[in-house]
């Protein structure tokens, strides 16, 4: 959201409310990255190398289009945040493992590791992890990765605001909105 | 004449006490507002309103292992979600006896305004059906009044908190005094056209909620901004809540003494006077101990911790309750039976075009059908249930990865609409809130001990709300029906009433027609444990009028001296 927006927002309100409701609005909507627990890992527990298999893969799950994809979304990171502090230790190195098994896979075909693999090589891994197909993998990986790229894409700043059509105040209901006028979905 | 500290206490500050409080200072009584809770402040201390969830911790879910530790109960009100745990009890360190009670979620508030800044703000009246249901089939202790009394308190409360609604004229579900309603979505409106051409006796008509489409600038508040994060608190006080409706108007008198973190442990009783003398408190922090003086006490604590408080009021002579001279302190606990889910597809093709812009704070309501004329002959049950629903759309789920995924993403899924059922559940005198003999809590509380659960006719109930959901839904013309019924655990439903009954008869009731204690003259009880009965409706709309009338009473009988 651009600043002149925020503050034109706010101006409406106080005309409206008083300057009572400045406060809480422009915390609302302050533009400050928030930090602590639930916002960064409490520690850092992925090596290097699951750490570039997870952004490789997260990269290819939701790439760049002609709006930022995963990687400039933050995506690798919250998931690393949510395996440390979210998940419990059984869920975390059965995710773990799957990123060590994935990115076996592609060294035994290809000889490199999975960040360093060719997108079409990536994509061909994945979609034999989708498809259950890749030996010693766990059936769920493919679609907890998948969920929990979408869940961190989609719950960003840049999936919310960018990708989807931010809506903090709409101010009115619509209940027959025409989707051709917008073409997005509507985040809040 | 004793001397008093305060004209009046009212205890808890939730939808009853906050209207009690609001009430008793306008008509120029001192008046000391007790809340266990810590203080929470109108528009500051709404501390994730607004913030989009790359702002709210984990996204907006809390950890699985915190939910098991912390809020294993108070999550069936919606505690998992980041966005308002801390509006929410600590279930560990405010238990009850979980070992030795059936399961009941009691899920708790843990500030200055109760559960007004996290309820879901269904306003609906009741009717002299439910007024006239216990006497009719002879459950519970008969209602003394009629509807026609209540009529202007509801009024009165609706026209000063604000309600939307759409008027049916149905006289099993009386109009309020409305707003307008919050509008329909086409897909709403298509099986409304549909359902009721197609079955004549059921309406699916507009939801009636505490937020408003008008502004009322005079209380500072404006109209619903069509965000529906109202369980963070809302600045614009859009909807009606302690802490933007009634708290400022009791602060507006000078009369309003509000106090947080002051746990009542019990009521002072004189036997020879037969009124409540004190009201006891222990400072939740500092575990400081009090007693408060006043003329009369309002206790609106809520009703589970109301029946709770009194059960441990205890004559020094007898050594039980004195507010239990009819044996029934603590009896006939209910709540509404809620987990029966229905729903369809729509099918038609031409509402794929619309989408909805902003978001609602309340969907469609089918008012009560069953046993509204005596007994329906099909019907295996008596008394009835409500559905309250709404219809939207989702994002599409492609599957497989890469930009096709994301592009598919754009894209919404078809119109559904969903319903759950709210039933009635019958007064039963054995379902009960005791207090455990030995047990207590941190504060010294015996621990309440719950034996209540759902019978056949409850059951029963559900059961036929999933056959006439499915069929409403298939003659609506809809596609991909189905229904499911989950676990009806007491409590869920968080409408938990009764406990002190209100009724004429001493013998039979805990509080008389104006809400005022059998046992003690000068003690009110207003809150959902004085209910009778349940309705099939949600209950905050009633305590408000209750509250309002028994507070016009007390004052009245406190100014000819009779209290």
């Amino acid at each position: 959201m651009l600043i002149a927006d925020r503050r034109s927002l706010i101006a409406g309100f106080s005309a409206l409310l008083g300057a009572d409701i400045v406060a809480p609005l422009a915390r609302a909507l302050a533009a400050e990255a928030p930090a602590g627990p639930g916002f960064e890992a409490s520690r850092r527990v992925f090596m290097a190398e699951e750490r570039d298999t997870l952004t490789a893969l997260s990269d290819r799950i939701i790439p760049k289009t002609d709006t930022p994809g995963a990687i400039a979304a933050g995506v690798p990171a919250f998931i690393e945040m949510m395996m440390v502090d979210w998940y419990q230790e059984a869920d975390r190195v059965a995710f773990m493992k799957g990123l060590d098994t994935l990115d076996g896979y592609i060294l035994a075909r290809h000889k490199k590791p999975f960040a360093a693999a060719t997108p079409q090589q990536q994509d061909e891994a994945l979609t034999a992890a989708m498809n259950r197909k890749i030996p010693g993998l766990a059936d769920n990986f493919f679609e907890q990765c998948r969920q929990l790229v979408i869940l961190g894409y989609y719950t960003s700043e840049i999936g919310a605001t960018q990708e989807r059509v931010y809506l903090p105040v709409p101010g009115r209901f619509d209940g027959s909105y025409p989707y051709a006028s917008v073409r997005r979905i509507f985040s809040s | 004449m004793p001397s008093y500290d305060f004209d009046a206490i009212v205890i808890g500050s939730g939808v009853s006490g906050g209207w009690a409080a609001k009430e008793l200072c306008e008509k120029g009584m001192k008046v000391l507002m007790l809340e266990r809770g810590r203080m929470v402040e109108h528009r500051k201390d709404y501390i994730t309103e607004g913030k989009g969830p790359w702002r709210l911790p984990y996204r907006g879910t809390l950890p699985p292992a915190e939910v098991a530790r912390d809020h294993f109960l108070s999550k069936w009100g919606g505690a998992d979600r980041t966005d308002r745990t801390h509006f929410f009890n600590n279930d560990r360190l405010n238990p009850f006896d979980f070992e030795g009670s059936t399961p009941f979620r009691w899920v708790r508030p843990a500030q200055v305004g109760g559960k007004s800044l996290i309820w879901s703000r269904v306003t609906l009246r009741w009717s002299q059906l439910d007024f006239d249901a216990n006497k009719r089939d002879g459950h519970g202790s008969p209602w003394p009044i009629t509807y026609d009394e209540i009529a202007p308190w509801y009024s009165y409360v609706e026209k000063y908190a604000g309600i939307s609604g759409s008027r049916e004229n149905l006289p099993h579900l009386p109009d309020s005094e409305f707003q307008p309603p919050h509008p329909m979505n086409a897909a709403e409106i298509w099986v409304k056209e549909r359902l009721e051409k197609a079955m004549p006796d059921r309406k699916l008509i507009h939801g009636r909620c505490a937020n408003m489409t008008e502004d009322k600038p005079e209380q500072g508040r404006s109209r619903c901004q069509r965000r529906a994060q109202c369980e963070r608190g809302c600045s614009f006080g859009a909807y009606f809540s302690t802490q933007s409706v009634t708290l400022p108007a009791a602060r507006k008198t000078g009369n309003l003494t509000l106090l947080s973190d002051q746990v009542v442990t019990s009521l002072e009783y004189d036997p020879a006077t037969k009124r409540v003398t004190g009201v006891r408190t222990i400072d939740a922090n500092t575990m400081e101990a009090r007693v408060h003086r006043s003329r009369i006490v309002f206790l609106c604590a809520s009703a589970m911790a109301s029946t709770q408080i009194l059960l441990n009021s205890k004559r020094a002579d007898t050594g039980r309750s004195f507010a239990d001279s009819s044996g029934v302190l603590g009896r006939y606990i209910m709540d509404h039976v809620m987990r029966t889910h229905f729903w369809g597809t729509v099918p038609d093709r031409s509402l794929d075009q619309f989408i909805t812009y902003g978001r609602r704070p309340v969907g469609v309501y089918i008012p009560r059908f069953r046993n509204l004329n005596g007994q329906d002959a099909d019907a295996d049950f008596v008394r009835g249930y409500g559905m309250q629903g709404s219809a939207g759309r989702v994002p599409a789920a492609p599957v497989g990865f890469g930009a096709a995924m994301k592009d598919g993403l754009r894209q919404y899924g078809p119109w559904t609409i969903q319903f759950n059922a709210f039933a009635e559940c019958l007064p039963y005198k054995d379902n009960t809130l005791t207090l455990h003999p030995t047990k207590t809590d941190r504060f010294g509380v015996p621990l309440i001990v719950f034996n209540v659960t759902f019978r056949d006719n409850e059951t029963r109930m559900m059961k036929d709300a999933a056959r006439q959901g499915e069929a409403m839904m298939r003659a609506a013309g809809l596609i991909n029906v189905g229904s499911r019924e989950d676990d009806h655990v007491p409590g869920d439903a968080i409408h938990e009433m009764g406990g002190a009954c209100m009724g004429d008869d001493p013998n039979a009731s805990v509080v008389n027609r104006w809400s005022q204690a059998h046992d003690a003259a000068n003690l009110f009880v207003t809150d959902g444990s004085h209910m009778a009965s349940t309705s099939c409706v949600n209950p905050s709309l009633t305590f408000m009028a209750l509250t309002a009338r028994a507070a016009d009473y007390a004052v009245k009988q406190a100014q000819a001296n009779v209290i």
